[in-house]
């Protein structure tokens, strides 16, 4: 289980014209699909949504993965659908708001589909955040996998020793769970203590503004996606404005 | 030649405990040596290291007196920042000391923390990542490595800071045996090749022992032998004080020693460990 999750969220680089963008395009690109998706107000428009997200869906390979999410948001969707059809909108409304919601989930997923971990801490520094954020955000994602390792290694120590995690009421499994959280939680303790060690003896906090190995430049391809992607998005949101 | 890290007459208390981790632990490494550090789980090895490169005082609150001197620079005084140029530390978990998502990303981090131009990091992690072999593993993310491949991803990260001492928290400990002695052999080679001075804390002493200069023992807070390796190995009570010396050292303790026989454990271990040393 904790396998496939770890699977499941971890980045995968592929050799896309998309993958190959600078970051800064790739966020600029999904902040306009995300405004598209938001600003969309009729079955129609939210077509034109998932066609503009499908594009670069595409060229990145990666429709299948931005499917998966959206599969997985759709339990999220309908509940969204029955609450509204509960306060008593209309379906066609209800439609609209649920398909909304999933264009925003489609859109934002572009990103993360398409930008490394790694990318995203570039973008992060470029924008100049608090260089403590931007660390805590790197060494919280580089910890996932360590921290799902430590989860698989517990849970099959616990089982070893005779735990039984799927059995019994809820109750008893939340119990369960237990055993199991605990030596999770002093582990990552113990690790958060060692990295501040590690931190320290590695010169963290020397200059108020640290430097950077690698900076980010724009290339003629990142160009090139920008001439066709601010064209193509203010033609589209003008008439989502209802200004064509 | 000098002392490069000298102790005297050092006691420190972490808050909140009841007595002191170290006691009255005087000792000094030289320049250019390797110092093993040895004794029983407890005994105050790693409060010993993190006094050297400025976590205890600066991370670490408690009580402290005597003196504590790295290179010339009163430890308690001088900022850790400051520190990390001179010493780098390797600790027990290297997973626990990478933080980035990239090898070569990481081994920049420490340059990146102290301010240095692009140009001048991208050289020095070439090099750093050239030195430990690992300039392969670039662009490979931390989680793909093995655990001898992280030790040395950590230790290029300690050393692309150009320290003029190298302390190591027992880096073998959650190694195999054949991986364990590769880091101790890449160690070595290290000292020789960069001069650096070498602080080792390890209890697997027939690892480490052919390649000490000094060896200081602790026992309860104190040190309770310090000098070359032959001195310190060849004291009885080594076994009271949770260590067990190299077999060899055992087996030279029972032999009679008339009055032909000198003892010569150093070059017994040392030759001894060359032979075992190419089998493993
Ligand atoms: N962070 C800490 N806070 C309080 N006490 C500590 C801390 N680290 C170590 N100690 C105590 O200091 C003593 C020496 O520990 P340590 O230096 O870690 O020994 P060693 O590395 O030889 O195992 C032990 O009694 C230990 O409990
Ligand atoms: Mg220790």
């Amino acid at each position: 289980m904790a396998h496939v999750m770890a699977e499941g969220f971890k980045f995968r680089y592929l050799k896309t014209p998309v993958h190959g963008l600078d970051p800064r395009v790739k966020l600029l690109m999904t902040a306009m699909l995300f405004a598209l998706a938001l600003l969309s107000s009729n079955l129609y428009q939210e077509a034109l949504v998932f066609a503009a997200v499908g594009v670069p869906a595409a060229l990145a390979r990666s429709l299948k993965r931005l499917l998966r999410i959206a599969a997985l948001s759709l339990t999220f969707s309908l509940m969204i659908f029955a609450v509204n059809m509960l306060f008593g909108q209309p379906l066609l409304e209800s439609a609209v708001i649920t398909i909304r919601f999933l264009g925003i989930v489609a859109a934002t997923s572009v990103f993360f589909v398409t930008t490394s971990p790694d990318e995203i801490e570039y973008v992060m520094r470029w924008f100049r955040l608090p260089r403590d954020f931007v660390f805590a955000f790197a060494t919280s994602i580089r910890f996932v996998p360590v921290l799902m390792m430590d989860l698989t290694q517990i849970i099959d120590a616990q089982r070893s020793r005779g735990l039984e995690m799927d059995r019994g009421n809820p109750v008893r499994r939340i119990r369960n769970l237990i055993p199991v959280l605990i030596p999770l939680i002093v582990n990552a303790l113990v690790r958060s203590g060692e990295l501040a060690e590690a931190m320290e003896a590695r010169g963290y906090g020397a200059v108020s503004r640290p430097t950077s190995m690698h900076a980010l430049l724009m290339k003629k391809n990142d160009y090139a996606a920008l001439l066709v992607l601010v064209p193509a998005w203010s033609l589209l949101i003008t008439y989502f404005l209802g200004l064509l | 030649m000098g002392k490069i890290v000298e102790f005297l007459d050092y006691t420190f208390e972490y808050s909140g405990m009841e007595r002191p981790a170290v006691e009255g632990v005087s000792f000094s490494v030289e320049e250019g040596e390797v110092a093993v550090l040895a004794g029983a789980s407890g005994s105050g090895k790693s409060t010993i290291l993190r006094s050297i490169n400025g976590l205890i005082p600066h991370m670490y609150p408690g009580r402290r007196s005597g003196k504590v001197t790295v290179d010339g620079a009163d430890v308690s005084s001088t900022p850790t920042y400051e520190l990390a140029r001179k010493v780098g530390f390797l600790f027990q978990n290297p997973e626990n000391q990478i933080f980035m998502f990239t090898v070569e990303k990481d081994v920049a981090f420490g340059l990146e923390n102290l301010g240095y131009e692009p140009e001048v990091i991208r050289r020095k992690v070439d090099w750093a990542l050239g030195l430990l072999g690992i300039s392969d593993l670039a662009k490979r993310s931390p989680s793909e490595l093995s655990d001898g491949q992280k030790q040395r991803v950590a230790l290029a990260g300690s050393l692309v800071m150009d320290p003029k001492i190298l302390v190591l928290d027992e880096p073998t400990s959650l190694l195999d045996p054949r991986t364990a002695q590769d880091v101790v052999s890449l160690v070595s080679r290290l000292n020789k090749d960069l001069g650096l001075t070498v602080v080792l804390v390890e209890h697997r002493l027939e690892l480490v022992s052919p390649m000490a200069d000094r060896m200081v023992v602790l026992s309860g807070s104190r040190v309770w032998a310090e000098g070359s390796p032959a001195e310190v190995l060849g004291r009885e009570g080594l076994h009271e004080v949770g260590l067990s010396p190299p077999a060899i050292v055992e087996v030279q303790k029972r032999l009679p020693s008339g009055d032909g026989l000198a003892l010569d454990v150093d070059g017994f271990v040392r030759r001894f460990l060359a032979d075992v040393g190419h089998r493993v």
